[in-house]
């Protein structure tokens, strides 16, 4: 009986806890639904409206920004997913010399923040030419930590399997795009989720190196939509409302793969 | 050509795409960031020899002085926060509950995580505003409202509740996931010597997460140094210099004032902490197994 109203109370809590996380988005969403200027707990069912929406649509170009987002989004994912896997193949499944000293130097990498290489990288891809264009927002969100993730995983593959798969005749890209890719789907959607999670959220970099209107993506949308309308709430959350639906949807989705993702990053570490 | 040669060249073909991108994004960056450190740079003339200066500068700039004190109490105020939330969440969520109930409860409390930094900080600044709902609460029972963002003595400690509220999430899953690792045996046997479940949490949950509380505390502490895109949106480094951090100092030193060598000495500094910080992480877990 104690036990039962002990696990009843932490229940509770935990509820508290919960609700404490996910109301403040629910808050966003009533929000953009109205038109008010003082923020009350008040909110009549009838004074609800799309108008805020309309009005990011019409104004701001916001379907440009959105588009731009997820242009860079999948392209990132999808070339971080590729350039990864191969050369994760190449570390876990072939010999050559130097392999384990190159492979520590990707990982050594991944102690360096971008924030610290920010400068470099804006005057690599400023000389480039590519100030403004999509790979300039995508190329660089790919590091290593890809190539480390799947390595782990294509380690546990047995040789065997592509010895003998070579002996019938097997060409090298096959094996690699029929037996290995598939055996290790599951670490390619954890890293997918990764990486659009990262790049859609993106900021810095996109603030650094979008300056044309025509370029911003979706997070760049809702800082200058709070600098410039800091008083027209409704607005505000509106666009971040449908900054915040992609992703949200991808969880809402796949909140088994999101949870294990995170669990396995934390190994890494 | 023999067979390893051939070998070599082509596991070389798959490792090219991915070496040249880290070589010329993350290797190639570093050479360049300490190249310009000791250069006056401002994109438009070609870099010049400044020797030390940058780092002269370094030492009296009250931007950095103030980043460097910013970043302190900031990660003394949320790293131990959400360590401790996000550990006793996990502890409280490993207890048997219905499955669809402890997956609604990690589900909800991860929604935060997903979100942008820009998207939280955007939304935590309308609800701290001065008519935003916490006010409109303190009014409620009859206390004064609190400009939270316009005030010195608030605007950081309300940068504090934002990160604590995105992050505890995140963590609470690396959390939850190490307990999950525990063997069960240590608690059966515990409970069959009668040890309560608070004496099993401070005597087995807590020394067996040791190595993954390590990693949540460090990773919490690299993010802190690491925080920009929340207090752009927040306050922008103010009132004053109330909230100004090391990256946001790097980003108005280059991209508004166009010291690119200046703020690459200042990015230098930033790694040197960030090193610093992972090399006694490493220090540390070596020492306890």
């Amino acid at each position: 009986m104690r036990n039962r109203i002990i696990n009843i109370t932490i229940g509770i809590c935990l509820v508290i806890f919960a609700v404490a996380a996910f109301i403040p988005f629910v808050y966003m969403a009533l929000v953009s639904l109205t038109q008010k200027q003082v923020l009350d707990f008040q909110f009549a069912i009838n004074e609800l409206s799309l108008v805020n929406y309309f009005r990011v649509f019409k104004n701001l170009n916001i379907l440009v920004n959105f588009r731009n987002s997820l242009i860079v989004t999948v392209s990132a994912c999808i070339f971080n997913n590729f350039i990864s896997a191969m050369a994760a193949y190449a570390f876990a499944k072939k010999k050559f010399p130097l392999r384990d000293k190159l492979f520590y130097l990707y990982i050594a990498t991944l102690m360096i923040p971008g924030q610290v290489t920010l400068i470099p990288v804006f005057v690599i891809i400023k000389n480039l030419g590519l100030m403004n264009t999509y790979p300039a927002l995508f190329l660089p969100i790919i590091n290593a930590f890809g190539v480390f993730l799947v390595r782990q995983f294509m380690v546990g593959i047995p040789d065997d399997l592509l010895e003998a798969a070579k002996i019938d005749g097997c060409s090298d890209p096959r094996i690699f795009f029929t037996i290995v890719l598939p055996l290790v789907k599951t670490v390619l959607i954890s890293l997918t989720i990764f990486t659009f999670i990262t790049s859609w959220n993106d900021f810095l970099w996109p603030l650094v190196i979008a300056s044309k209107p025509s370029m911003k993506t979706l997070t760049l949308a809702i800082s200058a939509l709070k600098g410039t309308y800091s008083t027209n709430y409704g607005l505000v959350m509106a666009g971040s409302t449908l900054a915040f639906l992609p992703p949200f949807l991808l969880y809402l989705s796949l909140q088994r793969m999101f949870i294990q993702g995170i669990a396995l990053s934390g190994i890494k570490g | 050509m023999t067979r390893n040669r051939k070998e070599a060249l082509g596991a070389f073909v798959y490792i090219l795409p991915s070496l040249l991108l880290i070589t010329i994004f993350a290797i190639l960056p570093i050479v360049m960031n300490i190249f310009y450190s000791f250069h006056d740079y401002n994109i438009i003339q070609p870099p010049s020899w400044s020797g030390l200066s940058n780092y002269k500068r370094l030492i009296n700039d009250p931007y950095i002085v103030a980043s460097i004190k910013n970043t302190v109490i900031f990660t003394f105020i949320t790293v131990p926060l959400q360590t401790l939330f996000a550990l006793v969440l996990a502890a409280l969520l490993v207890r048997r509950f219905h499955d669809k109930f402890t997956n609604f409860i990690k589900g909800a409390l991860f929604i935060p995580v997903i979100a942008s930094a820009v998207l939280v900080g955007t939304l935590w600044s309308i609800i701290l505003s001065s008519h935003g709902v916490v006010n409109q609460a303190i009014e409620l029972i009859g206390l004064e409202p609190i400009n939270w963002l316009g005030r010195q003595s608030t605007s950081l400690l309300s940068i504090c509740i934002a990160t604590i509220w995105k992050n505890v999430g995140y963590f609470l899953v690396i959390f939850y996931a190490g307990i999950l690792e525990i063997p069960t045996s240590l608690y059966e046997a515990a409970s069959v010597d009668g040890a309560s479940k608070w004496q099993q949490f401070i005597h087995i949950t807590i020394p067996g997460l040791s190595s993954v509380t390590y990693l949540v505390v460090t990773l919490g502490t690299i993010w802190s140094f690491q925080i920009f895109d929340m207090v752009y949106t927040m306050t922008g480094g103010g009132p004053g210099l109330s909230t100004v951090t090391l990256v946001l100092t790097i980003y108005n030193t280059a991209f508004k004032e166009y010291s690119m060598g200046y703020a690459s000495a200042i990015a230098l500094l930033m790694f040197v902490f960030v090193i610093l910080l992972s090399q006694l992480q490493r220090l540390i877990m070596r020492k306890d197994g």
